[in-house]
């Protein structure tokens, strides 16, 4: 596939406006039922996915061609982004450092950034660390909210099981806790709601396992092989 | 430390082309043997059967599944009966002259086993990265001069343009050597030749099947000779092939391998002017994103006196050229004014084929599929790998006076997934989890910055040992990990809601 072209590699922004159109899933289809049997080419074998699948885990609107990546010749800029870090005497309010107001500002660098990808330069190098904002701010930014959500949804649900429990059974609140039994569907219930905590996760979790072990099963491939030989 | 500026369209190095003319040995005719296998798995016999002249046990300990909970299984393959050769050498086929297949040709040569390495072109210039770690340089004798460029500093880029500086914990004698394939290849093709191999400028086409364990494999090639464009149909007899011929691999196909994943790894060579040039003197640069790839990453690799950049993906390979100008555009300063001198693609197996090993035929390098995730590295486990596969030949032949059979390639397989599965799943890890999303690159360049961090990837990847560490840093690098992985994600679904002004 080598082939020597000479062309100028573009210094400024004419990069072609174009970005290359993804071959759509029905076309591919309806090709193939169209002419029979029709051999896939090297680009759509080997582990070439279509669709949605094919643009990878949360791609970015650059990734998806929404936005032509390399054509927009603004730069992400804003009043407190100097020298390729946030000016942190900035975001002081009421004499105090607000870091959630660095948050924001980095979610949209990072938003902008996504949807414009820039270039990278030697002159103006990006500095900024996320852990330079203190992992208290962080937690109680993005950890604490759902943790409420999650304890009030556990609440609710270890109190209607009480109910249930002491209604069918006569057991109360103190003695459910003190048996083993009970202490061991509370640990289950615990960590299932920390595992689980939407509909979705079930199946996040399915594919999780199926991708951590999918490449020992190709490795060992060529001794299933064998032992198969084994047998005969 | 670069050896003379030199275009990569070179000249070629010289070409050895040898015939031969070759006859059935003399002497095969005469005991014939029974051959029984004997399967014992652990303690207990299954069965035995009955044996008559000369036997041989071979001991395969083998472990299936190779994880830490498994009681390893002992299972001996006996194959009596694997007859001496009487008063010829064994004949082993190397099909393919890169990496893989000149080391296995030297040390099948260097062991006085009859070797036929078939080239089809003696100074092709295999697309590829061309980076080689150190400890290749030791283990297989490479003169220096055949390194381009000594690479000490990395820089990783991540997709919000975070740059982090990786190479302040290597001392001057360590660097990541950049080599020019056609310069490496022919140098191991020239060393095997020295050592006793029958260099063969040859296209190989098919080969038949024996028809019983002592038969010959009958390989159908064209020979090239010299000065001549136009193939002639040749036939070679051999006892065993070695398969090193690359991603589309024909050996593979011929021995019904299976198919593998396989990323198209796609490169421009850009002469850029010298003030750029230096800037890449002994830098490599990496560039993580979507734009740039969905699950690889860009480069820009200094080559000797040009850069070449790009970018790879194994599920969206009809897209390529869009990633590849991403990339460009991503180094877009770094690069201005330079002119494309080459474009070039090649694809990169993702993982080994279903069946490696068939009777007397083995594949080793790239048509094995032995090319790292995450690094995509391939240079050092092809050599090691043709290495390992002739080292099993010449054991299983006692130097090339007995026939092999298949026992003998599969103990190179357990070999070599013993000592290298846990390198091949660690980098597997690492990409499944920071190749995944944005975010997780954000965290990926973010832990990049850490000493620790730095350290250990040299250590295990210049010297290819699995480095254990300590395991106090090891917990500290754990909860690092965690926490910027925490942090890029947060930061991730909070831009869902946000709206840019």
């Amino acid at each position: 596939m080598a082939s020597s072209e000479e062309e100028r590699v573009p210094a400024t922004n004419s990069a072609p406006s174009e970005v290359a159109v993804l071959p759509q899933k029905e076309e591919g289809d309806s090709t193939a039922q169209s002419s029979g049997k029709k051999k896939p080419s090297p680009l759509e074998k080997g582990g070439t996915l279509r669709g949605e699948a094919a643009e990878g885990k949360d791609p970015s609107p650059a990734a998806l061609g929404k936005k032509s990546s390399a054509v927009s010749g603004e730069k992400f800029e804003d009043p407190r982004w100097k020298n390729g870090n946030w000016d942190m005497t900035k975001f002081v309010k009421n004499g105090k450092m607000d870091w959630d107001a660095v948050i924001d500002a980095e979610v949209l660098r990072r938003k902008w950034l996504e949807e414009n990808p820039e270039a990278s330069s030697n002159d103006d190098p990006v500095l900024f660390d996320t852990a330079t904002v203190p992992w208290w701010a962080w937690v109680r930014r993005f950890h604490l909210p759902e943790a409420e959500l999650l304890n009030g949804r556990a609440a609710m649900v270890g109190f209607f099981a009480a109910y249930l429990i002491d209604s069918l059974t006569g057991v109360g609140l103190v003695d459910q806790t003190n048996s083993f039994f009970g202490k061991l569907l509370l640990l289950i219930t615990v960590v299932g709601i920390l595992l689980v905590r939407k509909n979705e996760d079930l199946e996040t979790i399915k594919t999780l396992v199926k991708e951590s072990t999918f490449y020992d099963k190709q490795w060992q491939a060529t001794w299933k092989d064998s032992e198969e030989q084994q047998k005969k | 430390m670069a050896s003379a500026l030199q275009g990569i369209l070179s000249t070629p190095s010289a070409r050895r082309v040898c015939e031969q003319s070759l006859e059935q040995g003399a002497g095969n005719a005469g005991n014939r043997l029974q051959s029984c296998q004997i399967s014992v798995r652990s303690s207990h016999l299954s069965s035995a059967a009955c044996l008559s002249g000369r036997s041989k046990l071979f001991l395969a300990a083998s472990t299936p599944s190779l994880t830490r909970n498994s009681r390893p299984g002992l299972r001996i393959l006996a194959a009596a009966g694997s007859k001496k050769l009487g008063n010829r050498k064994l004949r082993v086929a190397v099909i393919g002259g890169g990496p893989a297949g000149g080391c296995a040709a030297e040390t099948l040569a260097k062991n006085g086993i009859e070797t036929f390495l078939i080239e089809r072109k003696m100074d092709n210039a295999k697309p590829c990265g061309g980076a080689i770690p150190l400890c290749m340089v030791g283990e297989f004798d490479l003169p220096l001069d055949i390194i381009d460029r000594k690479v000490t500093k990395m820089k990783m880029i991540s997709p919000s343009n975070v740059a982090v500086d990786v190479g302040k914990t290597l001392n001057e004698n360590e660097y990541i050597g950049m080599v020019r394939r056609e310069v490496l290849d022919s140098y191991l093709r020239e060393r095997a030749a020295s050592f006793g191999a029958n260099l063969v400028n040859g296209l190989f086409l098919r080969m038949e099947m024996p028809s019983d364990a002592n038969a010959p494999y009958v390989l159908h090639y064209n020979l090239y000779k010299p000065g001549s464009s136009v193939g002639v149909p040749a036939t070679l007899e051999v006892d065993a092939v070695i398969g090193a011929d690359g991603a589309n691999s024909r050996v593979a196909k011929d021995i019904d391998a299976g198919d593998y994943d396989y990323a198209i790894a796609f490169q421009e060579r850009i002469k850029i002017p010298d003030d750029k040039m230096v800037y890449y003197e002994n830098l490599a640069e990496m560039y993580v994103g979507d734009d740039v790839s969905p699950d690889f990453y860009g480069w820009v690799f200094p080559k000797c006196d040009h850069v070449a950049v790009g970018t790879g993906t194994v599920i969206n390979k009809p897209a390529i050229k869009k990633y590849q100008v991403a990339t460009r555009h991503r180094a877009r300063d770094k690069i201005a004014g330079g002119k494309i001198i080459r474009v070039e693609a090649h694809p990169i197996p993702e993982h080994p084929r279903p069946r490696r090993v068939r009777d007397r035929v083995a594949l080793v390098g790239d048509a094995a599929g032995y090319v790292t995730k995450c690094s995509g590295e391939g240079i050092y486990f092809a050599a090691k790998s043709g290495r390992m596969c002739a080292e099993a030949i010449v054991e299983g032949s006692e130097k090339g006076v007995r026939m092999i059979n298949e026992a003998d390639l599969r103990s190179y397989l357990q070999k070599w997934d013993t000592k290298y599965w846990p390198t091949y799943k660690v980098l597997d890890i690492l990409q499944k989890v920071f190749y995944r999303s944005n975010p997780a690159r954000e965290a990926f360049v973010e832990l990049c910055a850490d000493e620790y961090v730095q350290k250990m990837t040299f250590d295990s990847y210049l010297y290819k040992t699995v480095v254990p560490g300590n395991p106090l840093d090891d917990i500290k690098l754990a909860v690092n990990t965690i926490g910027s992985l925490i942090r890029a994600n947060a930061l991730r679904k909070e831009a869902r809601k946000a709206v840019l002004t």
